[in-house]
């Protein structure tokens, strides 16, 4: 292994367990406690996997924007407005039908959100990093408009929307005793290797990669980048949206201010993590969904959960140093 | 300016954000123990060490520009969270300098920038360095020392865009920056990366924000909007600004290059 990755791997080591020595906790205190939150009880274990089904799938939206080389950084947005509209549609309509017209409306809702993203990049050039993060703030503020002084608030002290019906659910595959897991989790792997197969066996899967490779080249063979880039981030979008679809139909039954804990951000890193393989998104889910679950722990010995997250952005690091190794610099 | 001075040299900084955050929270930790001279220069300090990480990152590991942002800015986020709750980092009653300095300082700035570039060999070698980092090494030029300079400027002046947050508001609480660091990567390009302009820009999206305390409670065209409309306007102006022409023909050619 080349000197300068090891010299990062040490170095984010170091940061680490320097972290933790400010907090007088021991690395093995702490990776127990992070252990015990996630994976100690059956209750943490299906919350750790609840956890991951929402990152699954945003993480497939922004590893989808990533191939066609975009990031899309609103997938967080783009998960709110589709779990608001699929809220709003299945609360009119309960049972099978809310299930299926609130997907239908969450995709609409999540496409319509990156559209502008993708556009801007197209055909004006403005990078889509600021438009994305920009329509993420707009997102928060809207949905929280919804169900705080708006119109889709349920009557009461709390700002959220009346709960969907348990006919209009997402039911539960496996339920013994304190351990459940509903059907969105195989779902979300599924769909997940279905964009695998999409990417490398399909004309438009092609496409899409030929575009995030090198624009210019996929233009010489026919491909129009700026449509491939609309259409990714449409795509995107739509996945994003369909996430919070799911969401809302599997695990929460209404939608409320604050319902993202940021899984849209935290789905960028899982992305990241996933490379060029759609199915290394799944232990990257799982990753980000179990420390997620375990930091919660954390508290409990003294340390901020804040280190989970630097620790999963040096891991990112260090993984994009690891593939960035291969580019050489001409002269 | 801090943008200008990174991106002007070819370094994508989406990491403007995490900066600010660093330097936020820095100078509301420093602050009780050293006093507001300390704290600053403590923040900068810390916000340059950053700064240099990303320089390090894209130029030497040669990891994505982008990447290596969104990432300092997930490290920013995640390290400024630990640091405040290990060190109960109040939300008010620090000690700081006026807001007017970091005030005054901020129109300065730019004119500075605008002079440096435009009548310094330094400045010369900066343009260069963006435009193309190759012909710039033919011409003598070493592009990394050039970035670094740069990114090291940059983090100088977004620390003190951080210390401002903190004068401002008294204090230091979790994301306090609240995508202002986005914003003022999108009033450069708006202002097509020169400093002037994007003073200019600046002030349109500060009066944008300040518009949400003149306006909230007050009716537009007979409807009452809520507060969260006027909150929403600087985040949607940024988008139509980047929908507009501005700024596009003038991206530095050696943006995000090696």
């Amino acid at each position: 292994m080349n000197a300068r990755i090891l010299w990062l791997v040490l170095g984010s080591i170091g940061v680490v367990l320097g972290a933790l020595a400010v907090c007088h906790v021991g690395p093995g205190v702490a990776f127990a406690a992070l252990l015990k939150g996630s994976l100690g009880t059956p209750n943490g274990i299906t919350k750790s996997l609840e956890n991951t089904t929402p990152l699954l799938l945003a993480g497939i939206a922004v590893f989808l924007a990533l191939r066609a080389g975009l990031f899309n950084i609103g997938a967080e947005g783009q998960f709110l407005v589709g779990a608001l509209a699929c809220t709003a549609v299945a609360l009119k309509f309960p049972g099978v039908v809310g299930i299926v017209l609130g997907t239908v409306a969450a995709i609409a809702a999540g496409a319509a959100w990156a559209w502008p993203a993708g556009a801007i990049k197209a055909y004006r050039g403005g990078h889509e990093v600021i438009t994305t993060i920009m329509l993420n703030s707009v997102a928060t503020l809207l949905t929280g408009y919804m169900v705080g002084s708006g119109p889709m608030r349920a009557g009461g002290g709390d700002t959220t929307t009346a709960s969907l019906t348990d006919a209009t659910r997402l039911p539960a595959v496996i339920h013994s005793g304190a351990f459940s897991l509903n059907i969105a989790l195989p779902l979300a792997v599924a769909m997940t290797a279905a964009l695998g197969w999409w990417l490398r066996k399909t004309v438009s899967g092609y496409e899409l990669r030929a575009v995030g490779a090198n624009p210019t080249a996929a233009l010489y063979a026919g491909v129009d980048p700026r449509k491939t880039a609309v259409r990714a981030m449409l795509a995107s979008g739509a996945v994003a949206g369909f996430a919070g679809a799911v969401q809302v139909l599997a695990y929460e039954g209404r939608f409320y201010a604050g319902f993202s804990p940021g899984y849209g951000f935290d789905a960028l890193g899982v992305a990241l993590l996933a490379g060029e393989s759609a199915l290394a998104l799944i232990p990257a889910a799982l990753l980000f969904g179990v420390l997620a679950k375990g930091a919660l722990n954390l508290q409990f010995v003294h340390v901020p959960k804040g280190i989970t997250t630097v620790i999963l952005a040096l891991l990112i690091l260090i993984v994009a140093a690891v593939r960035a190794k291969g580019v050489k610099k001409v002269a | 300016m801090g943008g200008y001075a990174s991106e002007r040299s070819g370094v994508v900084n989406i990491g403007l954000e995490g900066l600010m955050l660093t330097a936020a929270c820095t100078a509301a930790v420093a602050a009780p123990h050293f006093g507001p001279g300390g704290a600053l220069a403590i923040a900068l300090l810390v916000t340059v060490v950053i700064s240099v990480l990303h320089w390090m990152a894209t130029q030497i590991y040669r990891i994505d520009h982008v990447i290596s942002g969104m990432v300092l800015n997930l490290i920013a986020a995640g390290a400024t969270n630990f640091v405040a709750s290990l060190f109960n980092a109040s939300s008010s009653g620090v000690p700081h300098f006026p807001v007017v300095l970091y005030e005054g300082l901020a129109i300065v700035l730019p004119f500075l920038t605008w002079a440096y570039v435009r009548f310094t060999r330094g400045g010369l070698r900066l343009v260069a360095t963006g435009a193309d980092p190759d012909k710039a090494r033919l011409a003598g030029i070493v592009p990394e020392r050039v970035r670094l300079a740069a990114l090291v400027v940059a983090g100088l002046f977004t620390g003190l865009a951080g210390a401002m947050l903190v004068a401002y508001t008294d204090g230091f609480t979790n994301d306090m920056t609240a995508g202002r660091g986005y914003i003022a990567l999108a009033a450069l390009v708006v202002g097509g990366w020169r400093p002037l302009p994007t003073l200019a820009a600046c002030l349109a999206f500060g009066i944008l924000t300040a518009l949400r305390v003149q306006y909230a409670g007050v009716p537009v065209l007979g409807v009452m909007p809520p507060s969260e409309f006027w909150a929403a306007l600087p985040y949607l102006a940024t988008v139509i600004a980047l929908a507009g022409l501005l700024g596009r023909g003038r991206t530095p050619a050696g943006l995000g290059k090696p």
